[in-house]
Order: structure tokens, then sequence, then C-alpha cells
């Protein structure tokens, strides 16, 4: 197996299954953000705004897989 | 000429509007210079020296296209603040209601509802950073000539880390400057001692702290570059795509995807402004606090 062969390997494993747990994640959250608006109605402004930095912060995560994927994609190159 | 454009509802003008922006992003596919046979995605992030300065030491001065989005961004934020402040009015023209939101966004929803102590006196700051990283993000999904051959290409200048990474350590190093303002020197590092846990933790939770408090400058500025990064590529990667195939059905169906995927970036840039400021504001406030 060749060095870019490894790479594109591992890119691949890094893009896939990174977001496994980002999804996972996201899915927790926003069910837990739906279950806390519907017993609190009053509380829905703070719990939506507090949800949306949660899904930033969570979707970051899936994001540096990928960034570190690409790296793997473009910092071993084709050979030739 | 006017008489017609008033007689349309809004949700009209909405759609209107839309089909026109989708009409050029279309057709700026078809602009001559766009037929590849290779596509590299990376190398629209590549950046060329404009204009070639010297370097100091490791430093290159070099104007490239990120630093003309830099000062584009500055001069749309004086622009439009010299011209709100002059126009400021009691009843608000919906211009500047919609910066009168923005406004409001930042001073309460960001500064006073994250910051208990000295909200007012970093208000500047925090919302700054808010209006700067949320205009630069919109800036990159404005089609500009600043493709190779001076063709319309979206670039992203919050899309490459070494901007994120200014803007990171901005924030952490006033963070610090606040907490030791707030606490002096030695008590600003005492803080971090957790006086609760038995002593044989006190150390490692010490170390974790200050490991916690490096890593968030590394967090904060990948957070918003992969972000920006991530979206860009989609978007780069879609076009490319319709050039690859030479086909322009396929062109024509990418191209819709790819504006679907271009209003879903309008949504991220916003957000990863509102989370930058709303992180700089906690970060900075948990400096200040007492218990932080």
């Amino acid at each position: 197996m060749t060095d870019h062969a490894a790479a594109l390997i591992a890119a691949g494993l890094c893009f896939g299954p990174g977001v496994i747990g980002s999804g996972a994640g996201l899915g927790i959250l926003i069910g837990h953000a739906i279950d806390s608006m519907v017993r609190q109605p009053a509380m829905q402004n703070t719990v939506r705004t507090t949800m949306f930095i949660g899904i930033g912060i969570v979707e970051a995560l899936a994001l540096y897989a990928i960034v570190f994927g690409l790296i793997m994609l473009y910092v071993v190159k084709a050979p030739g | 000429m006017k008489n017609w454009w008033k007689k349309l509802d809004r949700r009209t003008k909405l759609l209107l509007g839309l089909g026109v922006f989708m009409v050029v992003v279309v057709g700026s596919v078809f602009i001559p210079g766009g037929k590849k046979e290779t596509f590299d995605a990376a190398n629209e992030f590549m950046l060329t020296p404009i204009i070639k300065l010297p370097k100091i030491g490791p430093v290159n001065l070099s104007i490239t296209k990120a630093v003309l989005y830099l000062w584009a961004t500055v001069f749309i934020i004086i622009g439009i603040a010299i011209y709100v402040a002059h126009s400021l009015k009691r009843e608000p023209s919906r211009f500047q209601t919609v910066l009168e939101g923005v406004y409001e966004l930042a001073h309460d929803g960001i500064c006073h509802s994250v910051m208990r102590v000295g909200a007012e006196a970093w208000f500047p700051y925090v919302g700054g950073a808010f209006v700067y990283v949320l205009i630069l993000n919109f800036l990159g999904l404005v089609p500009l000539p600043v493709g190779e051959h001076g063709q319309l290409a979206f670039y992203a200048a919050s899309g490459n880390l070494y901007i994120t990474l200014t803007l990171a350590l901005c924030t952490f190093l006033l963070s610090h400057y606040a907490g030791i303002k707030a606490k002096g020197g030695l008590g600003y590092i005492k803080s971090w001692v957790v006086k609760e846990a038995p002593p044989v933790m006190r150390q490692f939770i010490f170390i974790t702290h200050v490991l916690g408090e490096l890593f968030r400058v590394v967090s904060l500025s990948v957070r918003l570059f992969a972000n920006m990064l991530a979206g860009h590529l989609l978007l780069a990667v879609l076009f490319a795509m319709a050039l690859l195939f030479q086909s322009y059905l396929v062109a024509g169906v990418l191209s819709v995807g790819s504006v679907a995927i271009l209003l879903f970036e309008v949504f991220i840039a916003a957000i990863q402004a509102f989370i930058f400021a709303i992180l700089s504001a906690a970060y900075i406030g948990g400096a200040i606090d007492e218990e932080g």
C-alpha cells in the first residue's frame, strides 16, 4: 500500500465515523431541547438560544473531523 | 417603473429576488474561463499575493484577497455606522430597525445574558467581534470577482485559519487582561485553584484548567474556520462537478442544489458569528467573575 492510498483510507475513516458522534449528539441535544420547550413554554426563548449555541458547538466537532480528513488528503500528495 | 414594483406584495418580492439571485448564481457557472479538465477544491483557498510587499522576519506582508476581504469588512462597518448615525430617527426606517435588532441581540442577547459582571464595560469588544465576524462571514457568501482570472467566486476570509486564530487570540489575551485587572495577577491565578477539592486533586485540576484555557484558543478558532471552510468546499465541489461533467443538465441541477446549500450557509454564518461572540463574552465574564 502506497502512502497516498493509506492517506485516502485514513481520510475516508476520518470523514465517515467522525460524523457519527456529532450526529448522535445533535439528536440528543435537539430532542431534549424540544422536550423542555414542551414542558415549559415560558422558557422557550432561553432554551432556543442555548440550543442553537449547543448546535454550533456540537456541529463543529464533525467539522474538525472533516478538516483533519482534508489535511490527510492534501498533505500526503499523490505520487508524480 | 416604480409603480409595478410597489404593487407586488412582500412574498412575491422575496421570490423574485431569490429567482434573480438563482439566475445570477447559475449564470455565473457559464461565464467563460470556467471550463476545466481538472479541479482541486483546495486551490480555491490558496492565497496568492496581489501586491507583493517585503517580508519582515517570518511575517509576509503581501496583500492577498483575504486582506482585501478584511479591509472591505472594515469599510462596510464604518460606512453603515456613519450612515446610520447621520440618519437616526425617532420612527426608525427599515434599515435602522434591522440594525437596532442587531444591537439589541449583541447587547441583551449576548453580553448581558452571559456576563454577570462587567457586561457594559466589555460590550464594545464583544459587540464589535460579533458584527465583524458576521459581516466577514456574510461577505464570503457574495460572489465577488476574486477568482483566478477575475471571474466571480466565493471566498470566505473566515475560512482561513490565520484570521480566525488572530480573532481567537484577541479574545484569549483580553480575557486574561480582564481577569488580571479585576483580581490582580496573583489573585487571578489563585482563582483557578478549586478550594473545595481535596489537596491531592488541586494541582491536577489546576493543570487541567490551564490546558483548558489554552485549548479555548484552538476550539474558538478552528470552529469558525472549519464551519466556513466546510461550507465553501461543499459549494466549490458542487460547482466543480458541474464544470467537470460539462453538461448543462447536470450543471443546472447542481447549481440549484448549491443555491439551497448557500441559503443554509447564510444561517451557519450568522450562527457562527453569534457563537463566537457569546463564547468570547463567556470567557471574559468567567475571568472577571469571582467564582470563575
